[in-house]
């Protein structure tokens, strides 16, 4: 029992990092449009810049959070401003911009992963963040996933209320139902598309800090985070905030009792039930 | 406009006959490495034009392109040894012809970007799951190859490759081709009309996989030893997309000129500037879907326009969706 | 609409005609100087991509400081030219791509003929070029991959030689230090890869014979996050040594979960990944008496001391070290060049069989090959541990830099 209420716990605070990965990729696909599959190498970098700032200044890694996002939000404004903007409105079709941007987001997947090995290298690099088990009774939890999983949610649950409370946000929203009808009631589309992909990467940036406590860092890491987002964001749904956050936990405890059955096929199951879920209801868990 | 329109194709069909017959004699009139080069190019222009058969008229971004190609590698690392090459080839296509069928079949009521991501993902599951029957089952990973000296595989890609060039100009002329253009403008009025959009979809994704099955399979010769993690590389999903959207899915040379350009690009770059060739290559793919979203063929079509001032040149715009 | 055809098509054929000619005409002119100026290396190797990780931290830094001083020295003496030849290295990237890699080596042995050539990263790509090089009768020394799987080569292929130590020569030493400090009973995690599979399947067996119970072992997959389900199985089983036999990732996943959990068993052994000077930059107080394969130190013998301080001058004072490979891939290009001044040519026939019969006076002492590989006796070392920021030689008995210190001391869990 204990070992099987381990296990559940384990994919939960997997979960919180799983959570935090896709929540930006949501917001770029959801309400952006952009199929970001450069979205993991915004990670890697909030990550890097994380254990730099850690290891040479020697910042802690919460306080990354704050130092890190913006840096992040400020790259994601620039890429949407200079790139896809341009190239929405030289696409011709809504569902054509889809694919060239997915196209141009692995160009831009290239060029960021290769500035990261200019900049930090190849080598594998880390750090080790708060090392521990706290326990609950007889239940373990590993301390830095479990700040990672309370941070992971926090940030959620903020950008929630950002998403619900604020004019902006309200904006952003109606933007991605629809973004005619907004745009007749004066909200300034590109802005908030603008606004939206930056706060995405805002969201990779935080998600970049926060996996850094927990696994050890090299430049060609991207991919794996970003293919992880879009299982968790076809899971939940598209542009939904609890949504993400649901997938993700999801996916951390289901991966965790494959794991525990069979380790070796983790991620096949991954995919597996990612493609079922795909053709069972496309619309994610939480989809519209 | 009969008679013009024949002469156009003569003339097309002389340059392309010349241009074959360059390609024929290569491997008697020049350096060994030469022959690979060009192996190594038209094997990227085997694959895009593969790409390009499906993918081009019908709008849906297939990025299985690696798990097709995977598959004939397979087929020709488990049948190398005990058929003949020709039949061993044969195999790896109606491998992945077999494959795209099942793909094909589950993902009928998948579009757009969720087509894209379904078969992305379908060459992870592949090749995980290949990976753990190979250790848990089999003990042991990976295979060696047969194999086949450079230039056969070099005559064998170049059949591939011209049997896709007349496939992909008969289709486009025959009923299925039409029916292929209608699901890409917009599949609902496609089967309003009568087109049966299941079966032209399922067959022509198939078909598009068989020639890219082939292609792996015999390319596998040249690999001496496989296993799953070099078979199944995502990068051989994307490099076909991207050449193809490079030279532009307008007519039936952008995929081609697309995969000759990049691929030779790409061979330059990692000869001459090894630590740089991730970096220009992304620069030169955010650039060509930013101001060439036509491709290659599209731009000359623009200057066509401007200089020549034709009049067919409005019918070739980009037909993805 | 002729025109448009034209137009489009003498453009396809002007490129192709335009490559044809590049293909052909780049030697042309320089093949008439029949006198020698330089020794052309030949590198087809990953820059970019997953592979390219090792060019930085395993055989790249060796051979880029080995060029160097060749150079320094005025280069490699060759008899049949009567003079130094300096060396240059030829490079390309092979992008971790398996095609790529074989059209990269034939180009640099047919078309620019390079001399001599460096091994490509992995034992898969090995596998393929061991191949390649030996149809040509070029000399191919193998560097990052080592593995059981590559025996067969190293014996039929008269030109294939293989440095890098593996399960065969690294097991026995290990189980003889377990058992004679008592260990009862231990638990492998193995990565599910051929690497992972061959050190399973080497230990298993030695371990039983030495009456060590295997408690378990368990198979990971590459890129496992969570292993939480199976450290925690290890710890319930009370599995008195940990063997983790997979990949860095995967080694430092394990690590932190051990770390996490205070799983202290009296041994934990990690595969590559341990033996890097990074191992010791990321769990500083916490990489005391954790074991890795390996093993070569500044402490191994003078020569070795002296490499390690020249190898960490050349990166410019960084300490980017592998403690496991970078002796031996140093002492394979000694063999080489010595090879090479031996045999008065650049002859690779000549070569080969000086390779293959002669011993060579290198960093890590007397060095030679049996049936293509490097027999036990020559390695510095088989298991490294680390003891105060030193990543000592443990075992066997012989090259044993220090004691090993077993039990292995708790974890630091709570410094920060």
């Amino acid at each position: 029992m204990i070992s099987f209420i381990n296990i559940f716990v384990n994919g939960l605070l997997l979960g919180g990092i799983y959570a935090i990965t896709a929540v930006g990729l949501s917001m770029q696909y959801g309400v952006a449009r952009i199929l970001n599959i450069a979205h993991g190498e915004f990670i890697m970098v909030g990550a890097f810049l994380t254990w730099m700032l850690h290891t040479s200044l020697g910042i802690n890694p919460l306080f990354c959070l704050a130092l890190v996002g913006p840096i992040l939000f400020l790259l994601g404004y620039l890429v949407r401003h200079y790139l896809f903007k341009t190239l929405r409105e030289r696409t011709p079709s809504p569902a054509a911009f889809e694919g060239n941007s997915m196209l141009m987001a692995f160009g831009l997947l290239f060029v960021i992963q290769s500035l990261a090995i200019f900049i930090w290298g190849k080598s594998i690099v880390g750090y080790s963040f708060m090392p521990y088990s706290v326990y609950l009774g007889e239940i373990r939890f590993a301390a830095n996933r479990l700040v990672i999983m309370v941070a992971a949610v926090a940030i959620c649950f903020l950008f929630y209320l950002f998403l619900t409370r604020t004019r902006t946000g309200k904006a952003i929203r109606a933007a991605s139902q629809d973004s005619d009808a907004a745009a007749l009631m004066g909200v300034d589309i590109n802005r908030m598309l603008t606004l939206c992909f930056a706060l995405g990467a805002l969201m990779a940036g935080f998600a970049g800090v926060l996996v850094s406590m927990d696994v050890k860092l090299n430049a060609t890491m991207g991919m794996e985070y970003t293919i992880i987002a879009i299982i968790v964001i076809v899971l939940g749904g598209l542009g939904s905030i609890p949504g993400s956050l649901v997938g993700g936990f999801l996916l951390g405890i289901f991966g965790s009792i494959v794991s525990g059955i069979e380790p070796g096929l983790t991620l096949a199951a991954y995919y597996l039930l990612f493609m079922v879920l795909l053709l069972v209801k496309p619309s994610g868990i939480f989809g519209r | 406009m009969k008679l013009k329109t024949d002469a156009k194709n003569v003339s097309y069909l002389v340059i392309i006959i010349l241009i074959l017959a360059f390609l024929v004699a290569v491997p008697f009139i020049s350096k060994p490495y030469t022959v690979i080069l060009l192996k190594n190019i038209l094997m990227f222009v085997a694959l895009t034009l593969s790409w390009a058969l499906f993918s081009g008229p019908t709008g849906y971004i297939s990025l299985a392109t690696a798990a097709f190609y995977g598959a004939g590698i397979y087929t020709a690392a488990y049948l190398g040894d005990v058929l003949p090459l020709p039949v061993m080839v044969l195999c790896g296509g109606v491998a992945s012809f077999l494959l795209a069928l099942i793909i094909g079949a589950i993902t009928l009521r998948l579009r757009g970007i969720y087509f894209a991501i379904f078969t992305l993902s379908s060459v992870e599951l592949i090749k995980h799951v290949l990976h753990w029957i190979e250790i848990t089952v089999l003990g042991k990973r990976g295979r060696p190859v047969v194999k086949v000296s450079d230039s056969t595989v070099f005559y064998v890609i170049l059949i591939i490759v011209v049997l896709l060039l007349v496939t992909t100009y008969f289709l486009k002329r025959s009923r299925y081709g039409m029916a292929m253009s209608s699901i890409g403008s917009c599949e609902e009025a496609a089967a309003h009309i009568g087109v049966n959009v299941v079966r032209v979809k399922v067959f022509t994704f198939a078909l598009s996989s068989f020639f890219i099955g082939l292609t792996g399979a015999i390319m596998a010769t040249g690999l001496i030893y496989i296993d799953s993690q070099i078979a199944f590389d995502l990068n051989y999903s994307f490099f076909p997309t991207l050449m193809a959207t490079f030279g532009g899915l307008g007519n039936i040379f952008g995929p081609v000129i697309g995969a000759v350009l990049f691929s030779y690009l790409r061979e330059i770059l990692i000869t001459k500037f090894p630590y740089v060739y991730m970096l220009i290559f992304g620069l030169v793919m955010i650039l060509t879907i930013l101001y060439l979203p036509n491709g290659i063929i599209g731009l000359a079509q623009t200057i066509k326009v401007k200089f020549l001032g034709g009049k067919d040149a409005t019918a070739t715009g980009r037909k993805v969706n | 609409m002729t025109k448009k055809a034209f137009l489009l098509l003498t453009l396809i054929l002007c490129l192709s005609v335009a490559l044809i000619v590049a293909g052909c005409a780049e030697k042309d002119g320089e093949e008439v100087v029949e006198e020698k100026e330089e020794i052309v290396i030949g590198a087809a190797r990953s820059y970019t991509g997953p592979l390219a990780i090792q060019d930085v931290s395993c055989f790249g830094p060796v051979y880029r400081m080995w060029i160097d001083e060749v150079n320094e020295r005025g280069g490699i003496y060759v008899e049949e030219y009567g003079k130094r030849l300096p060396v240059r290295l030829l490079k390309y990237d092979d992008t971790s791509d398996m095609n790529t890699m074989t059209n990269l080596l034939k180009k640099l042995i047919v078309e620019d003929e390079v001399d001599f050539l460096l091994a490509p990263i992995s034992t898969a790509f090995l596998k393929a070029a061991a191949q390649i090089c030996n149809e040509h009768n070029f000399l191919l020394i193998g560097a990052e991959g080592g593995a059981k799987e590559l025996e067969p080569l190293m014996a039929e292929m008269p030109y294939f030689f293989s440095l890098l130590n593996y399960a065969t020569q690294q097991a026995g030493p290990l189980v003889d230090m377990l058992a004679e400090h008592n260990i009862e009973s231990a638990a492998i995690i193995y990565i599910e890869d051929q690497h992972g599979l061959e050190y399973k399947n080497d230990l298993v067996p030695l371990l039983e014979d030495a009456g060590i119970e295997v408690v378990f072992d368990k198979a990971i997959p590459m890129g496992v996050k969570d292993v939480s389900s199976i450290i925690e199985e290890a710890k319930s089983k009370n599995a008195k040594a940990l063997l983790c036999c997979a990949y860095p990732d995967e080694n430092f996943a394990v690590m932190d979960e051990c770390i996490a959990s205070d799983y202290n068993p009296d041994v934990i052994l990690f595969g590559p990944g341990a033996c890097f000077e990074v191992f010791y930059q990321i769990y500083g107080e916490n990489s005391e008496g954790v074991m890795g394969w390996g093993a070569w130190n500044e402490k191994s013998s003078d020569k070795l001391k002296d490499l390690a301080e020249r190898l960490i001058a050349h990166q410019g004072g960084e300490r980017n070290m592998d403690w496991w490979g970078m002796a031996i891939y140093y002492a394979g290009l000694e063999a080489l060049e010595q090879a090479i001044e031996k045999a008065g040519t650049l002859d690779h026939e000549k070569i080969k069989d000086i390779l293959a019969t002669e011993k060579f006076d290198t960093v890590v002492g007397e060095l030679w090959f049996e049936n293509g590989g490097v027999p036990a006796e020559c390695y510095p070392g088989q298991v490294g541990q680390w003891q105060n920021g030193i990543f000592e030689v443990v075992a066997p008995n012989d090259k044993a830099t220090n004691d090993p210190l077993i039990p292995k001391p708790k974890w630091q869990a709570k410094s920060e």
